[in-house]
Order: C-alpha cells, then sequence, then structure tokens
C-alpha cells in the first residue's frame, strides 16, 4: 500500500494534508441551521440538471417537426425516461425555489452589506441565469405554451425602447418564431446559460470563500464553546444529507406527478389561456396591470433596483436613520411576490 | 432586530413561499388533468342559474348531471342564458322571476354560435319539416292514420280516458320526430297557432300581437301550453315560434351537448337508419365502420378540435365526410352536409346537385338556363368531398370509386327510375290509376321501389356497401321492376280496356313494350311472345328454361369508397310521390366520367318531378 501511495503521491504532487488544511475551513456554527443550506440546495439541484439534461440530451431533437415527438418518445418511449424527465422538470421548480429562498434570507439577514455587494449582484445575476434557463428549457417541449410563451415572450421583450426590437431578434432568430428558434432555444438552455451560471457560481463561491461566511449570532451562544466547526466531515455530511432528501423528495415527486405531454404547438390556434411557467407569474401579472411599454420599463427598473440594492439600501439607512429598513421593504416585496403569483396562478386571464 | 427575530421572518416568507408554490403547482396539475380528460372540467354556475340549478338538481337531477358534463357549464353558460325568452314572445312565461321559454331554437343557439346557425340555416337538414305536405306525411297521416281526430271502432278496456283517435299519431312519434314538427301552442278556443299564425319578425317575435291573447297557459305555471302534437320534438327541421327552423340538440343533444357525442355515427342513426335510407347500417358494413369500430378509442372523440388528419386519421364518422374540418380546409367545419354532396339520391330519379341560391338541386334542362341558376356545381361540391378522401386513399383510388359510383347512379336511373317514373306518369295521365294516393297496389310498388330499394342500393353504391348496394338494393329493384311493377302497369292496362279507357291503356301499353325493347330489358321478354299483342291482355305463361338464374351479379353497385349520402334535403312537396318527403338528400360525388352522361340528364323526364294527376309529357 505504501508503495502504491508513493507512486501516486509522484505522478499527482498534491499532499493530502495540505490539501485538508486548505479547504477544511472552520464554518460559523450558525451554518448547522437549515436556513442556511438553502444556498447548497440549488448547486445540488444544478448538479442533478446537468445530470439528468445530459441524458434527456441523448434524445432530444431541437426541430419543430421532431421536438414534440422526441419529448414524447422519452417519456413514453425510453425506458425510465419519464423518470428522468420528471425529475429534471421538478428539479427546475425546486431549483428556482431554492434560489429565490436563498435570496430570501441572504436579503433579510443582510449578508449582502458591505464588503458582499459585489457577491450580491452576481447573486442575482445567477438568479437571472436561472430564470432563463427555466424558460428556454420550458420552451424546448413545444407545447402549446411553450411556442405561444415564447411568442408572448419575445413579444414583451420587444415593448423595450431603442433595444426591444434588437432582443427579439436575437430570442427568436426573426422577426417572428421561425424554424431556427427552437435551436437556439436550445443551445442557450444546455450550453451559454448552463456555462454562464457555472462562471458566475465558481465567482459567487470563490467570494464567499475570500470573504468568509457572514457571521451571525442569535445572542445566546455559549462563549466558552467553539464558534465553528469542521467543514469536513461536519459540513459536507450535512450537505449530502440534504443532497439524499431532495433525491427522495424529487423521486417522489416525479412518480406521483410525473411530467406528461400537453397539447403539440400549433402556430394556427391560440390558447384561451397562455401563462408562462410559474416563476414569471409575478411579472406577468404585472404587465397586465399596466400598458406594456411601462410595465416592460418597470419591471426593468425593478430588477435594477434588485440588483442595486446594497447601495440603495445602504442610501436608504442613511437618510432615514432605520436600521432595518431593507426588512420592512423585504416584507412587503416578499408578500406582493406570493401574491401576484397566486393570483395569477387563480386567474385566466 | 434580532437574528432571531429575522430568522422568524425569513421563515414565516418562507413557508408562505413555499405554499404558494406548492398551491400553483396544485393548479398546474389539475389544469393538465382536465385538459387530458381524466378530471371533469370546473363549472361555473352564472348567479342568473343558481336558482334553476338547485331547484332542478332535486326535481331533474339528471338534467343537471348532464349539463354539469358540457361544455357550456365550464365557460358559465346556465340555464337562463339559452332559455330566456323575450318579452313578446309568444311561448315565453315568468318561472320563479325569469323569463323564459322551454323550447331552445336555433336563434337562441345563434346568439354565440351565429355561424354555425347560419350554416345550418341554408342545409336541407334545416328544410326537414317540409315534409309536412309531401308524400311521406300522407302515408303517415292518411294511410297509416287520418288527417283528423276520428271515432273508435269500439272502447279500450281500462283506459276511460281514450276518446276520439288521433289519426296523426304516426306522423307526431314518426315522421316527425326526425324531420321536426311544426311547433304549436294551443289556443283558449281549441285551435293552435304556429309561426305561421304568429308572423315572427326577424328577432323572432310575433308581430302579429292579436293573437298573443288566445294562447292557453296552464293554471301552475301560466306556461303557455305546447299542443302533444308538436312537442316534446327535436326534430332536425322543426318549426319554431319564431320563425327559425330546426333544432340544434337533433344533433347535439341536451343537456350536455357533447361533440364527442355529434362525432359518432350513432348520433345520426337516429334518423338516418331504416329501410328507405339505411345509411348507418351501411356505414356499419363499410370497410369505414369496422375501421371504426376497432379502432374508435383512438380517434381522439373528446378532443377540442378534431380536425382530420391533425386530431385523429383512423378512420371517417358521418361527421367526418359530411361535416367536419380537415387538414386541406383548415380544419374548418360546416353546418351544411349538402356542401359535399354531388348526386342527390333523394328522388326517385337521382339529381347531380348543381344547386341554386336556395340550395335546390336545379330541375332545369336547358343547359344555357341552367347555368344562369347554378350557384355552386356538382363538381365543387365532389372536390370538397375529395379533399376529405384524400387523406386516407390517392385521388386515383377516390377517381376510379366515382367512376363505379357514377355508373351505378346512372344505370339505376336509366334501366329502372326513369322508365317506371314514365309508367307512373302514363298511368295517370290516362287515367288508369286513381289519383288518390295509395290507393292502386302499383302506387306501393313503385313506392318501394324508387323509395326503399332504390335508395338502399344508391345509398349502398354511394358509401361502399356491397350488400346494400346489391342484395337490398338493386336485386331487389329489378325483382320489384319486372316481377311486380310491369305486371302491374299491364293489369291496369287490361282493367282499362275494360273500362272503356282503350286508348290509354295501348299508349300505356305500348310504352311498356318500347321499354321492354330496349337492349337492356330485351332478356325479360326473350322467352315470351311480345304481350299486349292484339286482342291477347292475358300474362303470357314463361319458364321456357331460358332463363338463367341471376345468381351472380357481378356488375351491380361498384362500392369501393364512397360518400356517406345524407342531408336531409327537404323537397317541394310532391304528390305522386315522385319527390319524396323532405329530409333527406342522399348525395353522392357522381362524377360522370362517362361521354354522353351528361346529355342524358337533359333527356331526363320532368316527370320525375311530376305533381301526382298530372299528365306526364315525355
Amino acid at each position: 500500500m505504501s508503495r502504491l501511495k508513493q507512486w501516486w503521491a509522484e505522478r499527482v504532487p498534491v499532499d493530502g494534508e495540505q490539501l485538508k488544511a486548505l479547504t477544511n475551513e472552520p464554518v460559523p456554527n450558525h451554518l448547522k441551521s437549515w436556513w442556511f443550506c438553502l444556498g447548497g440546495t440549488p448547486a445540488y439541484l444544478f448538479v442533478v440538471q446537468i445530470i439528468t439534461g445530459i441524458l434527456l440530451a441523448f434524445y432530444y431533437q431541437a426541430a419543430p417537426g421532431a421536438a414534440y415527438e422526441s419529448v414524447e418518445y422519452i417519456t413514453n418511449q425510453v425506458a425510465f425516461g419519464w423518470y428522468i424527465r420528471s425529475i429534471h422538470k421538478w428539479a427546475a421548480t425546486l431549483m428556482i425555489a431554492a434560489v429565490i429562498l436563498h435570496q430570501i434570507r441572504v436579503y433579510f439577514t443582510g449578508a449582502y452589506r458591505r464588503p458582499r455587494e459585489v457577491n450580491w449582484v452576481i447573486g442575482m445575476g445567477l438568479l437571472l441565469v436561472t430564470l432563463m434557463i427555466g424558460f428556454t428549457g420550458y420552451c424546448l417541449v413545444f407545447e402549446q405554451l411553450s411556442f405561444w410563451g415564447a411568442q408572448v415572450g419575445a413579444n414583451i421583450a420587444e415593448a423595450t425602447p431603442v433595444i426591444g426590437g434588437p432582443i427579439k431578434h436575437l430570442i427568436l432568430g426573426g422577426e417572428s418564431y421561425n424554424e431556427r428558434t427552437l435551436s437556439r432555444f436550445y443551445v442557450m438552455h444546455a450550453m451559454i446559460l448552463p456555462g454562464t451560471l457555472i462562471l458566475l457560481l465558481v465567482l459567487h463561491i470563490a467570494l464567499i470563500r475570500l470573504h468568509g461566511v457572514t457571521e451571525f449570532q442569535f445572542g445566546n451562544e455559549d462563549p466558552e464553546k467553539p464558534q465553528t466547526f469542521n467543514f469536513f466531515p461536519d459540513h459536507v455530511l450535512s450537505e449530502l444529507s440534504l443532497g439524499l432528501v431532495l433525491m427522495v423528495v424529487l423521486s417522489a415527486l416525479a412518480t406521483l406527478w410525473p411530467a406528461d405531454m400537453g397539447l403539440k404547438a400549433d402556430p394556427l390556434t391560440t390558447p384561451d389561456v397562455i401563462k408562462p411557467e410559474w416563476f414569471f407569474y409575478v411579472s406577468f401579472r404585472w404587465l397586465k396591470w399596466f400598458p406594456l411599454t411601462g410595465a416592460v420599463l418597470s419591471s426593468g427598473l425593478i430588477v435594477f433596483s434588485m440588483i442595486v440594492w446594497p447601495w440603495i439600501d445602504s442610501f436608504l439607512r442613511r437618510v432615514t436613520k432605520i436600521e432595518e429598513i431593507s426588512v420592512y421593504i423585504g416584507i412587503v416585496a416578499t408578500c406582493l411576490l406570493i401574491g401576484l403569483t397566486v393570483l395569477e396562478a387563480v386567474v385566466a386571464h | 432586530m434580532s437574528l432571531r427575530v429575522k430568522q422568524i421572518i425569513i421563515a414565516v416568507l418562507g413557508v408562505a413561499f413555499l405554499v404558494s408554490l406548492i398551491f400553483v403547482q396544485w393548479l398546474e396539475v389539475v389544469r393538465r388533468q382536465t385538459e387530458a380528460g381524466i378530471r371533469p372540467h370546473e363549472i361555473a354556475v352564472p348567479d342568473t342559474s343558481k336558482q334553476c340549478v338547485d331547484c332542478h338538481m332535486d326535481l331533474t337531477p339528471g338534467l343537471i348531471d348532464h349539463w354539469k358534463g358540457s361544455t357550456h357549464a365550464e365557460k358559465g353558460i346556465g340555464c337562463v342564458e339559452c332559455h330566456e325568452a323575450n318579452e313578446g314572445d309568444a311561448d315565453a312565461f315568468s318561472h320563479y322571476g325569469q323569463l323564459i321559454a322551454t323550447v331552445v331554437t336555433p336563434l337562441d343557439c345563434s346568439k354565440c354560435h351565429e355561424e354555425e346557425a347560419k350554416e345550418f340555416a341554408a342545409s336541407h337538414h334545416a328544410r326537414g319539416g317540409e315534409i309536412l305536405a309531401s308524400l311521406d306525411n300522407y302515408l303517415a297521416e292518411t294511410v297509416e292514420g287520418c288527417g283528423r281526430h276520428y271515432e273508435p271502432v269500439s272502447a279500450t278496456p281500462g283506459r276511460a280516458d281514450f276518446g276520439k283517435v288521433n289519426g296523426m299519431a304516426s306522423v307526431n312519434v314518426g315522421c316527425k320526430q326526425c324531420h321536426g314538427s311544426l311547433v304549436a301552442l294551443q289556443t283558449t278556443d281549441g285551435e293552435l297557432v304556429t309561426y305561421k299564425d304568429l308572423q315572427p319578425d326577424e328577432d323572432g317575435i310575433p308581430t302579429n300581437k292579436e293573437i298573443l291573447s288566445k294562447i292557453a297557459v296552464d293554471k301552475e305555471q301560466s306556461r303557455p301550453m305546447y299542443d302533444a302534437s308538436s312537442w316534446p320534438n327535436t326534430g332536425i327541421g322543426r318549426l319554431n315560434l319564431d320563425g327559425s327552423r330546426g333544432s340544434c340538440s337533433a344533433c347535439h343533444s341536451r343537456h350536455d351537448f357533447s361533440p364527442r357525442r355529434a362525432r359518432q355515427p350513432e348520433n345520426c342513426g337516429k334518423c338516418h337508419l331504416g329501410p328507405d335510407h339505411p345509411q348507418k347500417e351501411i356505414f356499419e358494413e363499410s370497410k369505414h365502420g369496422i375501421a371504426y369500430r376497432d379502432l374508435k378509442e383512438h380517434m381522439n372523440l373528446d378532443g377540442d378540435t378534431w380536425v382530420l388528419g391533425k386530431d385523429y386519421t383512423q378512420a371517417p364518422t358521418c361527421a367526418t365526410c359530411h361535416m367536419s374540418g380537415h387538414t386541406r380546409n383548415d380544419g374548418k367545419i360546416t353546418h351544411d352536409p349538402g356542401e359535399r354532396i354531388s348526386w342527390t339520391n333523394r328522388p326517385p330519379i337521382s339529381r347531380v346537385m348543381d344547386t341554386d341560391e336556395k340550395g335546390d338541386a336545379i330541375k332545369e334542362t336547358n343547359a344555357e338556363l341552367r347555368r344562369e341558376l347554378i350557384k355552386d356545381t356538382w363538381q365543387n361540391k365532389r372536390q370538397r368531398m375529395m379533399d376529405v378522401c384524400t387523406h386516407c386513399h390517392t385521388k386515383s383510388y377516390v377517381t376510379k370509386f366515382y367512376e363505379q359510383y357514377d355508373d351505378f347512379i346512372h344505370n339505376y336511373n336509366e334501366k329502372f327510375a326513369k322508365p317506371g317514373q314514365m309508367i307512373m306518369d302514363a298511368l295517370a295521365k290516362h287515367k288508369l290509376r286513381t289519383s288518390v294516393k295509395f290507393d292502386d297496389e302499383i302506387e306501393w310498388t313503385w313506392f318501394y321501389l324508387w323509395h326503399h330499394e332504390g335508395r338502399r342500393a344508391r345509398h349502398g353504391a354511394s358509401m361502399m356497401a356491397p350488400d346494400y348496394a346489391h342484395w337490398h338494393g338493386m336485386y331487389e329493384v329489378a325483382e320489384r321492376f319486372y316481377i311486380e311493377f310491369i305486371p302491374q302497369a299491364r293489369e291496369l292496362c287490361e282493367i282499362g280496356h275494360e273500362e272503356g279507357k282503350a286508348a290509354g291503356a295501348e299508349e300505356v301499353e305500348a310504352l311498356i313494350e318500347k321499354i321492354l325493347d330496349r337492349e337492356e330489358h330485351k332478356w325479360f321478354m326473350s322467352g315470351r311472345k311480345p304481350h299486349g299483342g292484339e286482342g291477347d291482355h292475358s300474362e303470357e305463361p314463361d319458364d321456357d328454361g331460358e332463363e338463367d338464374e341471376a345468381g351472380d351479379s357481378d356488375t351491380t353497385a361498384g362500392s369501393t369508397e364512397g360518400e356517406s349520402t345524407e342531408g336531409g334535403e327537404s323537397d317541394e312537396s310532391d304528390e305522386t310521390g315522385d319527390e319524396d318527403d323532405a329530409g333527406e338528400s342522399e348525395e353522392d360525388d357522381g362524377e360522370s366520367t362517362e361521354d354522353g352522361d351528361e346529355t342524358d340528364e337533359s333527356e331526363e323526364d320532368e316527370t320525375e318531378e311530376d305533381d301526382s294527376d298530372e299528365p306526364a309529357s315525355e
């Protein structure tokens, strides 16, 4: 055995002890709480998406005449195709939900504040890329809502002043949905956006490691006891446990409510009700309340505000002298998010 | 604010978010299941109809259950939306605070289904009620019943309530239930009020207001009383009080108005079956019917859309060929089945469906005059039908079928129908038969020949049912013609001689001989002496051993793929019965590809349209 170790050490000159010391950074105790696992959850689910996505990509064909049929083939013919597809679908939902919950946690704990503003911006980038991956993913199924959702989405984008036309052209690969649009969505969904997400994720985690995790104290900690715990094996095991729980949840969801096939996209038949996926319900409902250009601009303003929130927060605290003003704004914003989402789900138009 | 408080805020908002997510996902699952037909649609009872639903759930739960399963219920169309009456409507009455009418007419349905109502109004289905003065009606009214109430032979034990006999019973329960009744309200003075008396305007409101006060109402609910002769009735050509024609629920059964049902042949089979127009039986015999029976479950009958070539391709039903949309016409449905039919096989002699403004087959024989009258040609109609056929069959297949079919119709017309009509007209002209319908045996024989067997043959050919085309069809036509019709005509001639109508009798005899001397009939006389030779009025004994068994008739209806004939064409009333009751137009695409076939039409006697007693000129 020692000869084998020696053979390996000669060829891969990495000292295990050094590596362990480098990575086994002490983790603040608050990270033992469940609500601080919300960052790792979407990362884990992203890995699930990559694996299931690759498996789906073996069969998926990104052409209008074949896309729906290939998804149908996966669902009905491929061994365990329905399972993999359903896992992929539910993991997407859970991933977006986890990202939002993670952002809620970071927001309300003020973990975006100086010097972590840049990481907040990167996190916003992760949110937007995740939403885009979800959007493009559903478009690939080529069901009625896939087609019409893309059409409506592109039309909404077109309403952006000045750059709306080019954006629409970029999304659809033409003035309207055409035979090249689907392959464009596929490239975005399977390559560009995941690649971007990986890059942002690396930056996100790197900055966390460089800054260190924001330490939080509940005030009832025993000062005699250690304030940190080991990354290896404790935190890793926690994360693995969480991963297993997520797999069970995903498996249950995939089995109980598997992904099915809706009606195939028909450019000649407009559905009675066109809705995007649930994670865009809030913005869809918002858009229905205002004239289109105003709605698009206001939506853009809201997103921009979210991106630069650390600086807005700093400004507001300085001006109003209310230290927790962000908490109150956050409560209102979250209630609005939930309310608009539910409203859009319940109401047909 | 402490971290604990923030933790609680995050927990509450996080849980609320997750719960909302679960709710949203549940709604999505429900939506998908509803779309897939696994879950029944949510229904919306509009406020105006809540009371109706609540009460009728107890009174007529089946009715409400049916409605709940309908698209109407899903879209929030309740009771009042359809049954709502206008102030001044003849059959309106106040019912628990709502002004309603019992009978819902196409005019009511057109509030939402304008296009469909318009198409239907232009169809022959809508004119099905015009049977009322036709030969078939005479049969039901007079021959089977009596045009009025009459005295019974004796009392019926146990039914002291039976008074005079309703001579119209056969019509009311038979003909009118398919063709449609003339809806009538009872009056206080024992009369009946119909749309003719009410003279409704285009909105269905009576303009003859005086008569409204005479309408009898029941004591309990002050509801205008329909006469039992006219209601209940959902005949397809019902003549409604508001002036509209038809009943949408003839095909779209209330109260679920199921499109699934309307797509199935059994739906049409309520009326389109039987000895005189066995379309349902013919369909069942045909390969189309066989395929349908086997593959019905895969035909997406519950689909929101039902477009041939897109939603299903397994087999056609009646609706497929005659009404439904397909990929070649952008999925457009028509409620006028006549649009795709190019032969009308309803009359004694089939006619091509060059139709005029009103949708009637043109009878004009002069080519130029005919051209001026034509609004839609039989060729256009055939092409529309071929657009359906070619979803499954190649063009050459379809074209060759039409050749077979046209030949069949042509043979029937020329060999039996025209000669038969000519003989009947001649007998009438020379008063060798009475003017009273159906009192001569030959009238029944002729009726069976063209109305029952002749139609069976033609329908069988049009819809590819060989047995109906031949054994139930042309075989029986031939037998009827040679073994019954001709001898009966000769017998009437003999009687004519005896009664001093020799001249007329001789003319008819000469006509018969001329017909039988034709090439196609020569076989019949080949073993006999010529009948009607001088002094000889007796039947010739037959059987010189030369007749062969007519065992194999290979040449009968070459039905392959054909056209179901439908249409409910209501023809002009016609006392001879030459034109039959309104209500059926068996119309097939008869592509006359044979030379000279077209000209034969112009040689057709007007006798086919003859009105009973008028002498027919050849």
